[in-house]
């Protein structure tokens, strides 16, 4: 199931929030949550629901051995979870390229297993690591009942696309919360902006996408390959960003306080910065658990930073588009280390601001072509080689005819939402009117994204398949 | 070793890795205090610290460490003299 759906909106969401308002004990309202987010994923992975409580089960044994046993049975409780945990992404997402890329460099003919990926794997997987080996680092205390590490695992807003939370981040609000009116106000508003930043942004740019990128961009000129791709970098921002905003605003709803996974991208200065705005959960899970690795046994930042970003590439698909993708940026984040921040910081912000879109738009097409051949294409399409020309009308009609909606998708790349409150620090009388104002708002963005989704065949969220 | 030694030795290094003389090291100092510390830079300080004082941190130390004093404290008890 995805938040962004008619069924979700209107059926599960209230039938979730009605019984979880009917149970007043915290341990009763983790059992709702359990049960919708057990449901919750069984609506798109009715089978595969028995790996995702197996492995809440193997990590819960292991969370426990990691923090309490003696130390030779912690270091084999963390091994056992390390083991599972990337072996069963490595079988889900990564057995099929693996041998085929084998049948390719040996000329064998292993037959490539057709396993479908499982949803959220990634990111799932991901959090129950990060909880054994904070255990393990006696970081947090292993959680002793099973029922409430299941909780961490399957709490349905972050089960399927993140962000990646950290057990220590809601271990006190698995054990106690409640949901302020403050908290409800929050999360219901916070939900309704992300599920617009999906719907009537995200879904509407990505017809554009589609258009130009999606059918033969071999034909593509020069002004059309750049403004395919740069309604990409607007429609995956929108997209991912609108799925967090969702799970947080839900978190909140249901008195869980996940950490930001955005912070306005697209404002960065330079890559790192970037980085440090976009997908913050998984870059700080890399820096936190793969970062301290001593690669080959050695402490050096180059090695480090070869295998943070060939992991940050080959973790957004099977595919070698992405391991380029990784260390497309990984060799840009090398460079502005080598010019150093004192450096950079001499460039006028103008020049940042040019050279880090640059990056980042024409990166996108490394993410978005896993056809090497098509890929080569579009690069060429970006430059005077392309053979098709300059600029013809389709892009200019595309162009006058989604004005609107590209304005809009510019202008909410910035931290639109900051001005009322804003206003409001310095203007107390004006707290109840924007308040009346945003609650419109929401009504009207939430009346306006259940038009488009009746109209709609539901679009999943790109980074569904992560 | 005592915490002053320790101290002494890790600001020489500090200043080498950032190559800034400038740099005084206190207990509380830590990433925020120095432009150029960030993870990338951490990996590096560690691993020079690591040669100066001949030992070797943990990766939850590394992980973990929240400031100079931190690191000072894992040092003074670790290091081989």
């Amino acid at each position: 199931m995805i938040f962004s759906s008619l069924i979700f909106l209107y059926l599960f969401l209230p039938l979730c929030l009605l019984s979880y308002a009917a149970v007043k004990r915290v341990s009763d309202r983790n059992m709702v949550l359990i049960l919708f987010s057990l449901l919750f994923y069984a609506w798109g992975e009715p089978k595969r629901i028995v790996y995702l409580l197996l492995s809440a089960a193997v990590n819960y044994i292991c969370g426990i051995g990691a923090g309490k046993a003696k130390p030779i049975f912690r270091k084999i409780a963390v091994g056992i979870s390390l083991i599972f945990n990337i072996g069963m992404i490595g079988v889900f997402k990564y057995s099929g390229f693996l041998v085929e890329n084998i049948n390719a460099i040996f000329g064998a003919h292993f037959p490539v297993p057709e396993i479908a990926q499982m949803i959220g794997i990634s990111f799932y997987t991901f959090q129950v690591m990060s909880y054994v080996v904070d255990c393990y680092w006696e970081k947090v205390e292993p959680q002793k009942d099973p029922l409430k590490l299941l909780l961490y695992v399957c709490l349905f807003p972050q089960l399927i696309a993140g962000p990646i939370v950290r057990y220590s981040t809601i271990a006190a609000e698995i054990e106690n919360r409640e949901t302020t009116l403050q908290d409800l106000s929050y999360g219901l508003s916070r939900f309704v902006v992300g599920l617009a930043k999906k719907v009537v942004l995200a879904d509407q740019l990505f017809r554009i996408v589609d258009q130009f990128l999606g059918s033969k961009p071999e034909d593509l000129t020069i002004c059309a390959t750049w403004y395919g791709i740069i309604v990409y970098s607007l429609y995956i921002y929108f997209d991912f960003s609108g799925y967090s905003d969702m799970a947080i605003g839900l978190g909140r709803i249901f008195g869980f306080h996940f950490d930001e996974n955005f912070r306005h991208p697209y404002l960065c200065k330079d890559i790192q910065e970037f980085w440090q705005r976009w997908h913050i959960s998984l870059g700080t899970f890399f820096r936190d658990y793969l970062m301290p690795v001593p690669v080959f046994g050695i402490r050096n930042k180059y090695l480090s930073l070869a295998l943070v970003w060939l992991c940050t590439g080959i973790w957004h698909g099977a595919s070698w588009n992405y391991v380029l993708w990784g260390v497309y940026y990984g060799a840009f984040i090398l460079l502005e280390t080598k010019i150093g921040k004192k450096k950079m910081k001499k460039v006028p912000i103008v020049l940042r601001h040019i050279y880090s879109k640059l990056v980042i738009i024409i990166g996108y097409g490394l993410f978005y072509f896993e056809d090497f051949k098509q890929l080569g294409l579009f690069f060429r399409n970006l430059t005077p080689f392309n053979p098709n020309g300059f600029f013809s009308f389709a892009e200019q009609m595309s162009f006058y005819n989604n004005l609107f909606l590209l304005i809009a998708g510019v202008l909410c790349c910035f931290p639109l939402l900051d001005i009322p409150k804003k206003i409001t620090e310095k203007h107390e009388a004006l707290k109840a009117p924007i308040s009346v104002v945003g609650t419109v708002c929401c009504a009207v963005l939430l009346v306006l994204s259940s038009i488009l989704l009746v109209d709609a065949t539901t679009k999943a969220f790109l980074y569904y398949r992560f | 070793m005592n915490k002053d030694q320790v101290m002494a030795r890790l600001t020489k290094v500090f200043r080498d890795v950032f190559d800034d003389d400038s740099i005084v090291l206190s207990d509380n100092t830590s990433a925020k205090d120095i432009e150029d510390w960030d993870s990338l830079e951490h990996i590096n300080l560690i691993a020079a610290v690591e040669k100066e004082f001949k030992m070797r941190f943990q990766m939850k130390e590394v992980s973990g460490m929240k400031n100079v004093g931190e690191m000072a404290s894992i040092v003074a008890e670790r290091a081989k003299k």
